[in-house]
């Protein structure tokens, strides 16, 4: 009999959790017989953890150490522009971590954003073994098809901590389409108008029979129901300041009283056409006296509040079905998702937009996870009842000389798929070749989201187009990136996962796990993490002779030590493969290239990954037929004296990538 | 839907690079884009990861090569323009395989191409006419593609601009 598996739709502000049972799907309610499970977690004086709803309800009287809506900073720089924004309006403390990551700190402690949605997945666990009676491990788990690698890759990372396996990253707008056609034999065409707390969704799928393929997708990762609540919050506490010229945004417990007051009046919203808000001892003023909130808010004022953002759902969707090459009147079914899908707002927008009625037959809170638990189970069955085609949402870019970038695979295209492309330095006689990866839909590289740098070297230098780098850039069913250096000579493959510079290595990943299964869900102390830190901030390479092994040491060591002492470190590595884990060298073997990641002193960098042949004696290359247009190859390098790669053309755009971030 | 077997996916592994994209989709050359798709999924209901998921980590790696190249294959196929770049690649022996990005330039340096001439004498008849039309000189421009039409009686971009510019002025 196959595995117990589970779908986890972890949601920014609710999660939920399901699963499939002999054919039966059961949407499995947490011990207070509640269906979804807020995405809170909440730390106490005493050391223990509670996450869930009793979580949300700890917001109002302690909200720097109750932690919401962490979903928006998954895989986020701390330098991006949604960490600014949590910044300002969130009571918990958000500090920057190595390699310019989010952390969250809590009662003198450091947490990673996948070790705080750990907390919240492995509660989704614990509720489905409750449930279940049973242990169970495997599960799938949801993510906004619009999420980019590095946000995919943190979620993946969050499920590992927490425990699971995680058989598959599938795009929350795909799991409810299977969800909803499943097992119904339908040949029909769909949207899926997918409004989260956090992020909008749009996707469009032919489903033929048990063929779910996703068309196209478009989405938008600034825009949910929060953002609803936003307005409202910044109408009363406007409000507040008219009435009694005291700013509520400036005590963070009133602030806290009026985001709760805010979210709970939009869920009314969502029944009542009118809605009284009343909240009394708001604040106390500087005069001791305490002040108290009212105000009356009616569906119709609400509408024009959030005109604006329902507007902006409709060009996402009209992007999407332009990309699918479909009309309104090609579709024969309209999906909802999301709690604010609830608002009758959106549903009569939604059904003018798309001139017919949603389906009504979906729970837009559950639809997802059940999704995700009909794959769950697919996936670990020797029977697939259902296949799905994905996409992925973002163009897969690189960095083209003068600060822009050029796509290598384009959005919308199909899963999973391999290109390659031929790299040849920028001039004659450099020594090494920079590769930057990002993804997102703009030429300007810099208003892409950076996944990885790699540099290739090591090639003797010779004219330009004598030299040609084959790099296979690799988008697996998870959306995950990986990219595939091939050695100019041996035309070996070294491969690397680009790892998500901001977000954990596997060595961290482990060392939270070890630490979690002492401390079990209890915090420990600040040990574990000072560990993981520097392991982080140490500089590893991890090299591959020709005789297979591998070696571990540091950058500024690597030319300092002998053969012999090469020897030792690669014996200890090989006894402990874990030391290697911050790249995935899995797939490595018989490769003579050299895989590094460092901090870049001067900042700009964020973790690169470095590909230099060492153990073959370096040779002329030959590249015949090497066609590469001088605008696609890369950022430009020299070698300085010491043997590092000093970067001087094109310089000052990775400067100010990176520097202006630094600074804000 | 039932996964492939080793066996399958050995022999596949083994002959995919001497198949072309229409030969290891299983269908004609003349396959329509409607029926493409259906021959799409009927492959997929045997050949996608997911069905193949619980394959053993060797068979799987294998596989995954496999199913990269049909994906890659289906995405050529199914749009028509990089489907032309790639029937005329094949053609011209060109090679099995293209790449996403080279099927869509192929065909935009094409569209570039028929739009600016492909004669010298087609282009530089070209730039007099755009020179007439920028001095609001109709007569000197429908004068002038003319000429190019008689170096490149099939471009079709010089033809509709004739057109264009001999309909009378609505405003």
């Amino acid at each position: 009999m196959a595995d117990m598996t589970i779908g986890i739709d972890l949601g920014t502000s609710n999660s939920c959790v399901s699963t499939m049972k002999d054919g039966k799907l059961e949407v499995l309610s947490n011990a207070f017989g509640e269906n979804t499970t807020a995405s809170v977690v909440a730390f106490h004086e005493d050391g223990s953890i509670t996450v869930g709803n009793a979580a949300r309800a700890n917001i109002i009287h302690d909200p720097a150490h109750t932690v919401s809506s962490a979903k928006r900073l998954m895989g986020r720089y701390h330098f991006s522009e949604e960490a600014r924004k949590a910044q300002a309006i969130c009571a918990y403390e958000i500090t920057e971590g190595a390699n310019h990551s989010v952390r969250i700190r809590v009662r003198e402690e450091d947490f990673s954003l996948p070790e705080i949605s750990a907390m919240v997945l492995r509660e989704m666990k614990q509720v489905a073994e409750a449930r279940l009676n049973k242990k169970v491990t495997k599960a799938v788990i949801t993510v906004p098809a619009y999420f980019n690698d590095n946000q995919r890759q943190a979620t993946k990372d969050a499920g590992q901590i927490a425990g699971l396996e995680v058989l598959r990253i599938l795009n929350e707008p795909t799991a409810a389409a299977l969800a909803y056609g499943f097992g119904k034999g339908l040949d029909q065409k769909v949207a899926v108008y997918d409004l989260g707390g956090g992020t909008f969704d749009i996707s469009i799928l032919e489903i033929g029979q048990d063929i779910f393929e996703v068309l196209a997708t478009c989405g938008d990762t600034f825009l949910g129901g929060d953002d609803f609540d936003d307005r409202i919050l910044d109408m009363l506490a406007d409000g507040f300041v008219a009435k009694e010229g005291i700013n509520p945004r400036n005590d963070p417990y009133a602030f806290e009283k009026l985001k709760v007051a805010a979210e709970a009046a939009k869920k009314s919203l969502s029944v009542d056409d009118e809605v009284e808000i009343r909240i009394p001892d708001v604040l106390v003023g500087e005069d001791g006296e305490t002040r108290s909130l009212e105000h009356t808010i009616t569906a119709v004022a609400f509408g024009t509040l959030i005109q604006d953002l329902v507007q902006r759902t409709f060009k996402v969707c009209d992007e999407a079905m332009q990309q699918a090459n479909v009309t309104v009147r090609d579709l024969d079914g309209i999906i909802l998702v999301g709690g604010p899908t609830r608002l009758p707002i959106i549903r009569d927008a939604v059904t003018k937009y798309f001139q017919q009625e949603p389906k009504a037959d979906v729970d837009p809170d559950e639809v997802v996870s059940i999704g995700a638990a009909i794959h769950a189970a697919s996936l670990v069955s020797d029977t697939s009842d259902a296949v799905l085609l994905d996409v992925t949402p973002l163009d897969l870019c690189i960095g083209v000389a003068g600060g822009l970038c050029e796509p290598v695979i384009e959005c919308n295209t199909p899963l999973p798929i391999e290109q390659s492309r031929k790299f040849s330095p920028f001039k004659d006689h450099q020594e090494s070749v920079r590769l930057k990866v990002y993804q997102g839909g703009s030429r300007q590289a810099e208003e892409n989201e950076l996944l990885g740098q790699f540099e290739f070297s090591g090639f003797t230098p010779g004219l330009r187009s004598d030299i040609s780098i084959d790099v296979s850039f690799e988008i697996n069913a998870d959306g995950i990136v990986n990219v595939i250096a091939k050695d100019p000579e041996s035309g070996q493959e070294a491969s690397t996962k680009i790892t998500m510079s901001s977000g954990l290595s596997a060595n961290e990943i482990e060392s939270i796990m070890d630490r979690d299964r002492t401390a079990d869900v209890q915090r420990t102390g600040p040990d574990a993490e000072v560990a993981s830190d520097s392991m982080t901030d140490d500089m590893l390479i991890a090299s591959y002779g020709m005789d297979n092994e591998l070696e571990l040491v540091s950058e500024d060591e690597l030319n300092e030590l002998s053969e012999d002492e090469l020897e030792g470190i690669a014996n200890e590595v090989e006894n402990d493969p874990n030391a290697i884990s911050m790249t995935d060298v899995a797939d490595l073997n018989d490769t003579t290239l050299t895989l590094a990641i460092d901090d870049d002193p001067d900042g700009p960098a964020i973790g690169k990954v470095a590909l230099k042949t060492v153990s073959v004696p370096p040779a002329p290359v030959t590249a015949p037929g090497a066609d590469v247009d001088p605008d696609t190859t890369m950022t430009d390098y020299s070698t300085g004296d010491d043997g590092s790669p000093d970067e001087l053309f094109d310089r000052s755009d990775s400067v100010n990538l990176m520097g202006d971030h630094n600074e804000e | 839907m039932s996964k492939l077997s080793r066996l399958e996916i050995d022999a596949l592994s083994k002959i995919i690079d001497e198949l072309n994209y229409y030969e290891l989709l299983q269908v004609k050359p003349t396959i329509s884009s409607r029926n493409l798709k259906l021959a799409y999924y009927e492959i997929s209901r045997t050949h996608h990861p997911d069905v193949n998921s619980t394959l053993d980590d060797g068979a799987k790696e294998t596989y995954h090569r496999i199913s990269k190249v049909m994906t890659e294959a289906y995405c050529v196929l199914r749009d028509p323009r990089k489907r032309k770049s790639y029937d005329e690649q094949l053609a011209s022996d060109g090679g099995l395989r293209i790449q996403l990005a080279a099927a869509r330039a192929a065909h935009a340096k094409k569209d570039s191409e028929k739009r600016m001439g492909t004669t010298p004498q087609g282009k530089q008849f070209l730039l007099k006419a755009e020179q007439d039309m920028r001095r609001d000189d109709t007569p000197g421009a429908i004068q002038n593609v003319q000429m190019a039409l008689t170096f490149e009686p099939n471009n079709a971009q010089f033809k509709e601009l004739l057109e264009t510019l001999r309909k009378p002025k609505s405003e």
